[in-house]
């Protein structure tokens, strides 16, 4: 009798026609290579299920709780239309992009130095001020804890071997960055304005998150290979973002 | 939605998903910030659309559906080009650096990152969300046969990623 591999992966997933099922119990009774492959179908489904799961635990966005809540349209990121500037002409504007983030990094420096320390100026270089560092050093990108002094996006290898991560600042400095951690300081190498801070958008946070395209940039200029996942910020983290030693 | 009540039950309804929608959409991309925007533009449009859904459907099939087409629309506007903001597509892709990262024992989830688009989604639908054949097939709107073909060979691909045990048990 021939039983597919189909059948098998069916009987296992519960959705084999009764005529299959019998078929297939009986052939398992006879035959222990059937056994051996209904048993391999089981153990893969149980190792798979598994995958993930840990997404369950995270706390969700708040932001996602209002617009599943038909929160306005307007509080929201708009995906499309904050990469809209992301697409072909980017090699074109992006160092005016850049001086331009340059020229609010260093206004907004000069503020953090006054105020809550978000970034902070050493030896003519833009750091990250102690609140921000600590997100820098601590956080994963998939925490979204409200309440933070910033928000961790994308953390990758640059090509010099430095682990880089994008950050977005909350409260009133909407702007994001991108820093290395370089000599045990996370230096600021691009600041930005984030897209699309809507007017009267004060009852929740915008996703400032939302990398500015200048960001965009600056990270597939200096990205080796692909961004961390989740396991690998943690080992990351646990090296307390040192560059490994070059492959 | 027939009455203001009956759309706030569904909103209510969909907040309880969230966490099952988050969860698909780091199948479809790999920054889980990345994965959040698509969950929010999939419930986004999911309001703007409720009169199409039926209420006979899972409600959850539904959104995935609308999720997996919100990301299509968003790999589509982008282009290639931004490809490091997507999952690794398929061992093809992948370059010899990489491989040797890779040759550490695979955690289900790298594993699951290797498979071609269209064996990960069917697996992720089929064995992690628990959906059956068929509201699977419905989601990625292919025929069942396309989805049992493509679960078949993403299994396959995973086993021998994973080499697991083939259990005697």
């Amino acid at each position: 009798m021939d039983v597919s591999d189909e059948m098998l992966m069916a009987y296992a997933d519960g959705e084999a026609d009764d005529a299959t099922r019998t078929l297939i119990e009986a052939a398992m009774r006879d035959n222990p290579e059937i056994r051996r492959r209904v048993a391999g179908h089981r153990a893969l489904r149980q190792a798979v299920q598994g995958a993930f799961a840990e997404v369950l635990d995270e706390p969700v966005p708040q932001r996602l709780v209002a617009a599943a809540r038909g929160a306005p349209a307007g509080n929201v990121v708009d995906l499309a239309r904050a990469r809209a500037g992301g697409g072909k002409g980017l090699r074109r504007w992006q160092p005016a992009a850049m001086a331009a983030s340059l020229m609010l990094g260093l206004a907004l420096g000069y503020l953090g130095w006054r105020s809550s320390n978000p970034l902070v100026t050493s030896n003519g270089e833009l750091m990250a001020g102690a609140g921000l560092a600590d997100a820098l050093s601590t956080q994963l990108s998939s925490d979204r804890t409200p309440g933070r002094v910033a928000i961790t996006g994308l953390s990758f290898r640059a090509k010099s071997g430095d682990y880089c991560r994008t950050f977005s600042l909350t409260g009133t400095h909407s702007s994001s960055g991108l820093a290395c951690r370089e000599g045990g300081n996370w230096k600021i190498k691009l600041l930005a304005q984030s897209p699309q801070t809507p007017p009267g958008a004060s009852t929740f946070r915008p996703a400032a998150s939302a990398d500015s395209p200048a960001v965009r940039a600056a990270v597939e200029e200096s990205i080796d290979g692909e961004p961390l996942d989740q396991a690998g910020e943690i080992a990351a983290r646990r090296e307390n973002w040192s560059a490994p030693a070059s492959r | 939605m027939s009455t203001n009540a009956s759309a706030e039950n569904i909103q209510e309804q969909i907040v309880v998903l969230l966490p099952r929608l988050r969860r698909f959409a780091r199948n479809l991309v790999r920054s889980p910030h990345d994965a959040d925007d698509m969950v929010q533009i999939a419930v986004e449009r999911a309001l703007l659309r409720l009169d199409q859904w039926h209420r006979d459907a899972r409600l959850d099939s539904w959104l995935f559906k609308i999720l997996r087409n919100a990301w299509i629309d968003e790999v589509r506007s982008r282009g290639r080009r931004a490809k490091i903001f997507l999952p690794e597509e398929a061992g093809e892709q992948v370059g010899e650096a990489a491989i040797d990262r890779e040759v550490e024992r695979l955690s289900v989830q790298s594993a699951l990152a290797r498979l071609p688009e269209d064996q990960r989604l069917a697996v992720s639908l089929v064995l992690v969300e628990g959906l059956a054949y068929k509201d699977a097939a419905d989601v990625l709107e292919v025929p069942i046969g396309t989805l049992t073909s493509r679960l078949a060979r993403g299994r396959e691909a995973l086993q021998a990623m994973l080499r697991l045990p083939e259990g005697d048990h």
